[in-house]
């Protein structure tokens, strides 16, 4: 595997509320390589956004606090200063796009004016050039009639052509990293798979590196090389995507698949769509012990204690589970366990 | 775009012959002669009078005959001054009030904006509190209260540096102009800021400004480009009946500075029962708002495109 | 964490003893959701307690202060609050001969000078004259060395003595004699004289007025007080206080009852034409439209002119009933927008899918969510009713004397507001704490009902 471009180590995020100090982020960490996809994956409000999102400095610091962790950009430390401005690497190192494109656009601005500001601004173009060069990033991703396109405003465009300008955009100085937050759950199932495949085309052609956030199992099938699975702003299991699907460690993991429903005929046909009990916790009192332990059906008395230490599983495969320990009894059906696979 | 403004203009002109129309059936519901009555008229104003809008005629004429000569641009005459027309007095005093409005929306206009931003940006620290407080006071306080004070001001301004700093009254040069304009669009300043403030915070909240810090953009061209352009919206939306609150205040800031507007010679009207005068100024009044509001609604469709495509 | 001292018990299953879905909070209705937002906030709670106060000042205060407004105390015109109110009795008023008084010698070259002390039945003034020449009296509240006018002017003689009447108040006067040259010109000779005037008043004056109860009783010299007014009375003696409470009965009734009548003229107009929707509808928004054009202040004055009521005369319905009938746009508009809105939430699709008949559904569903911004738009419009009627009055269009309402008093209060500035303040002030009480009311109502921002902290 090549030199990782993005290390983050031990990140620890939390915000300063009236209500006291929630948690969000608790001691997260991960690699990500040139031209590889890692897939964030998690229940909503689990911290996956905050994670990527501090590390940009879109989170205002005045409530929120990095209070632990580094993260090295290519070697740099980005979290040198304690307010992270972060402008120097938001659009230029590390691009975003959104949830919902319909909304995640100047209503009062053309589409090649806002793609043409990023190339302004970093790459010190003149309009005239930043605006061609938009032209021609909207017709990389595939909008058709890509000139007159550009002059139009975003209210006349549709969902999926939206999500497509914004990946123009993003791509736009050609960043080191893109982070996709849930870059298609606000659309067709069809436009999905359209918008999924251009980031894989776009993957190939600049070898950049994708950090997609999603709560959406199929979209990881299909696009992931590593996948961290987050759980009350810890990370619980890490490992390649085949890891993660059909060799899982963690509990929490395989509820994760069981309550997918697919429509694979021989196996699965007959069996219910399992889901996991309970809600996820209050971030601002975690949970002693395992966060996860309150909906784990196979809880032990030391997981409402102490939290579990994180066992390797197999090349680049941890999970963090009580379940791997020695004295623990025999892996439930459906985990892998250390000693399966060798240390 | 064309189409837009065809179908405004055609709606402006109904409203103006609306406006017109309620104002002269509602001046003949007056029971009785308005030529009667104990105001001493002289025989050769009822002359004219009668003769101009056939008073013996039934109702229904004169409504045509006033249409008619509205639809000229003749409102009259004077039912108390002889042989003054109202056309003239409005084209001698009107231009008087469109420039003390003008100036009070231009300070409103630019001061609600300013220091609606300054309290969005710079949000709980001292500049919000401060201004947020001063703008209470201008939307609780009077209008006349606050031209007669700031009139007391500049008396005590005047007498305390020994020599006339600023006229207190009357009209003539730009000096003149400052501090009634400035009275006048106090509270619709006052007004605007909160109006900017709340679109302001609300804009900061939103996906784009959220997309914009993400590219990596600079603070001061977020706020200018993004912000500012997005959050101005609502406040030119008000702008046009704002137009309507500054045209009414007017009469108040006319009187307390001697000021000779048409506002001025409007209420002056009102006590002398001046009819003609009163229709008059009405339907002027009237047609100039709505042809003030179109202008707003030009000015929104040049900065708002969603506005200029669909329709 | 070191995982210190395991022991195979340690990995036992737990029993679950925390059940799966836990209810975090008691779950509150919208009404009691925006009640308790509304109690945290404290500019709200304050300015509730402000319109409670000045409801009550209003209603039950001329209960407790029993003064007739429109009594006139004439002894005591445009004093201010706290103002000493002592009355000296003395004998009634007797004439004046001057030729009979001893000439006053001069204390400079004009030397002009009280031949007794100034009383509020008259001031005597006496100088020194030189043969054939005319002299202007003048009088003024102000020193004529600090603003320069010498104030009022009294008289022309060619005399040396006058006895001022001229509506003689308790204070200070500047009297200032001004020699003439033999054109009628003002020279620059002049002098000018501080008097202070005590209040006096004859036996029977006093008892006519209540102060004592009979002739009997009185003593020359014996100082009494006058009636008191805590807060001054206006340019007519009238009380303030009392003015401020049945002004504020007329400005507050216009103040609230008009924005509650047209708001609910505004809410049936809208509400059924928002239902029916259509060209109906369309019909309907555009007749309110044209409503909406017509200038507001200018039609209001138009119904007064109509309504055969001129100035001078009160008008307190022709206003209620003008701005009933120019108002109303606005809300109808509003609460139009709120049920076209509503129609086509999914609540209302469900609850029409489970059975439920329109009466239900928009009894049930429609018109709550639709209260809360019907109740955010009243509070807002009182203000701007209490401005109307304050503007009005202040041309001479509103409730007119001696009916008072603040807007009037205002109005009278400007014209003395240099001498007397209590008479200005106090209406003034009180409009501006009742407009912004209902601003911030608003403020707070709007805030706590708005349904986005419920379960935020």
């Amino acid at each position: 595997m090549s030199e990782p471009i993005l290390q983050v180590a031990n990140l620890h995020v939390d915000f300063q509320t009236y209500g006291g100090v929630v948690q969000a982020v608790r001691g997260v960490s991960f690699d990500v390589c040139a031209g590889q996809t890692l897939a964030i994956v998690g229940e909503s409000g689990c911290g996956k956004s905050v994670t990527v999102q501090s590390l940009m400095g879109l989170i205002p610091m005045p409530p929120g606090r990095i209070h632990q962790g580094s993260a090295h950009l290519r070697g740099h430390d980005i979290l040198a200063s304690k307010i992270i401005d972060g402008q120097d690497i938001r659009g230029s190192q590390i691009s975003m796009i959104f949830q919902d494109p319909m909304t995640s656009l100047n209503p009062t601005m053309n589409i090649g004016s806002q793609i043409a500001e990023t190339l302004e601004v970093h790459k010190g173009y003149s309009k005239s050039d930043a605006f061609a060069r938009a032209i021609e990033l909207l017709d990389m991703s595939k909008i058709p009639e890509a000139a007159k396109r550009a002059k139009q405003y975003p209210f006349e465009f549709s969902g999926g052509m939206l999500q497509r300008a914004m990946i123009a955009m993003a791509i736009a100085c050609e960043p080191a990293i893109l982070v996709a937050d849930e870059p298609t759950t606000a659309l067709d199932v069809t436009i999905q798979a359209q918008i999924l495949d251009l980031l894989g085309d776009l993957q190939q052609e600049t070898g950049m590196a994708i950090i997609l956030i999603t709560h959406d199992l199929g979209v990881v099938a299909r696009m992931a090389d590593e996948v961290m699975v987050i759980y009350a702003g810890e990370v619980v299991e890490r490992g390649g995507v085949d890891d993660i699907f059909y060799r899982s460690g963690h509990p929490y993991t395989q509820g994760l698949r069981l309550a997918m429903p697919t429509n694979n005929q021989d196996t699965e046909a007959n069996q219910t769509l399992v889901a996991i009990d309970g809600s996820p916790p209050d971030l601002f009192n975690p949970p002693r012990g395992c966060a996860y332990h309150p909906r784990c059906p196979y809880a032990m008395q030391v997981c409402a204690e102490q939290a579990p230490p994180t066992r390797t599983l197999g090349a680049d495969h941890q999970a963090q589970c009580w379940l791997h320990h020695e004295m623990a009894g025999a892996l439930p059906d459906g985990l892998v366990s250390a000693s399966k696979v060798g240390q | 775009m064309l189409k837009y403004f065809a179908k405004r203009i055609f709606l402006g002109l109904v409203t103006i012959w609306f406006i017109a129309s309620a104002t002269f059936f509602g001046m003949h519901a007056v029971p009785g002669d308005p030529l009667a009555g104990d105001k001493a008229m002289t025989a050769q104003i009822r002359a004219n009078l009668e003769a101009k809008y056939g008073l013996d005629q039934p109702l229904g004429t004169q409504y045509l005959i006033y249409l008619g000569n509205i639809a000229q641009g003749d409102f009259g005459i004077s039912f108390t001054q002889e042989n003054r027309r109202v056309n003239d007095i409005i084209r001698e005093h009107f231009p008087i009030s469109a420039t003390l409005g003008i100036l009070a929306i231009v300070f409103a206009g630019l001061g609600g904006v300013l220091w609606g931003a300054l309290t969005a940006l710079y949000r709980n620290r001292w500049p919000d509190v401060v201004i947020m407080f001063l703008v209470i006071l201008g939307i609780s306080v009077p209008s006349f209260v606050v031209a007669a004070i700031s009139q007391w001001s500049l008396v005590g301004l005047n007498l305390a540096t020994g020599t006339a700093v600023l006229p207190i009254g009357g009209w003539g040069t730009v000096w003149h102009m400052l501090v009634p304009a400035l009275v006048l669009g106090l509270s619709t300043m006052a007004y605007l800021t909160r109006l900017m403030r709340s679109s302001m915070l609300e804009v900061v909240s939103t996906d784009y400004i959220r997309t914009a810090k993400a590219k990596g953009l600079p603070a001061t061209q977020i706020f200018s480009r993004h912000q500012l352009r997005n959050a101005i919206l609502p406040v030119v939306t008000v702008l046009g009946p704002a137009i309507a609150g500054i045209t009414t205040g007017g009469f108040v800031v006319e009187i307390v500075f001697a000021i000779p507007g048409l506002g001025r010679y409007f209420v002056q009207a009102i006590q002398q029962l001046d009819y003609t005068v009163i229709m008059g100024t009405t339907v002027f009044y009237g047609a100039f708002l709505v042809f003030m509001v179109i202008l707003v609604d030009l000015v929104y469709g040049f900065i708002d495109p969603r506005v200029r495509v669909e329709k | 964490m070191s995982t210190s001292h395991l022991t195979p018990a340690d990995f036992q299953p737990l029993q679950s003893s925390v059940s799966g879905q836990q209810i975090s909070r008691p779950s509150l209705s919208y009404w009691a959701d925006a009640w308790r937002r509304l109690q945290d906030n404290p500019r709200a709670m304050a300015s509730m307690g402000l319109i409670a106060f000045l409801l009550a000042f209003v209603s039950v205060g001329p209960y407790l202060w029993q003064v007739d407004p429109s009594v006139q105390d004439l002894d005591q015109i445009g004093i201010g609050p706290g103002a000493d109110r002592s009355v000296t009795l003395a004998p009634p008023f007797q004439p004046w001969l001057p030729e009979q008084q001893s000439t006053i010698l001069a204390d400079n070259a004009m030397g002009l000078t009280l031949t007794m002390p100034a009383t509020t039945q008259a001031v005597r003034l006496m100088w020194a004259r030189a043969d054939g020449v005319r002299y202007r009296l003048y009088r003024n509240l102000f020193d004529p060395s600090d603003t320069g006018s010498f104030g009022l002017p009294l008289a022309e003689l060619d005399r040396s003595y006058f006895e001022d009447r001229l509506d003689l108040q308790a204070g200070t006067y500047f009297y200032s004699l001004v020699m003439l040259d033999a054109n009628g010109a003002e020279t620059a000779t002049a002098i000018t004289r501080t008097v202070n005037v005590t209040r006096v008043i004859s036996v029977a004056e006093a008892v006519e007025r209540g102060l004592i109860k009979t002739e009997a009783e009185a003593q020359l010299g014996q100082e009494l007080r006058l009636a008191w007014h805590p807060l001054g009375t206006d340019y007519l003696g009238r009380d303030m206080l009392a003015r401020l409470m049945y002004g504020g009965q007329v400005s507050l009734f216009i103040g609230i009852f008009a924005p509650l009548a047209f708001v609910l003229l505004g809410v049936i107009y809208g509400s059924v034409a928002g239902f029916l929707g259509g060209a109906t509808d369309q019909a309907m928004m555009r007749f309110a439209d044209f409503v909406v054009a017509l200038p507001f202040l200018l039609f209001m004055i138009l119904f007064k002119v109509i309504f055969g009521i001129g100035p001078g005369e009160s008008g307190i319905w022709p206003m209620l009933v003008a701005m009933i009938i120019l108002l109303w746009p606005a809300p109808a508009r509003l609460v139009r927008g709120q049920i076209l809105q509503i129609r086509e939430e999914g609540y209302v699709s469900a609850s029409r899918l489970l059975g439920g008949t329109t009466s239900y559904v928009v009894g049930r569903h429609m018109l709550p969510n639709t209260l809360g911004v019907i109740l955010v738009t009243m509070t807002f419009q009182v203000p701007s009713a209490i401005f109307t009627e304050a503007f009005l009055s202040f041309i001479g269009m509103g409730v007119a004397p001696p009916t008072p309402s603040w807007g009037a008093m205002c109005n009278e209060g400007i014209k003395s507001m240099l001498t007397r500035p209590h008479e200005l303040m106090f209406p003034a002030l009180l409009i501006s704490i009742t407009v912004l009480a209902f601003n911030l009311l608003g403020d707070g109502l709007r805030d706590a009902l708005d349904a986005r921002m419920r379960g935020t902290e």
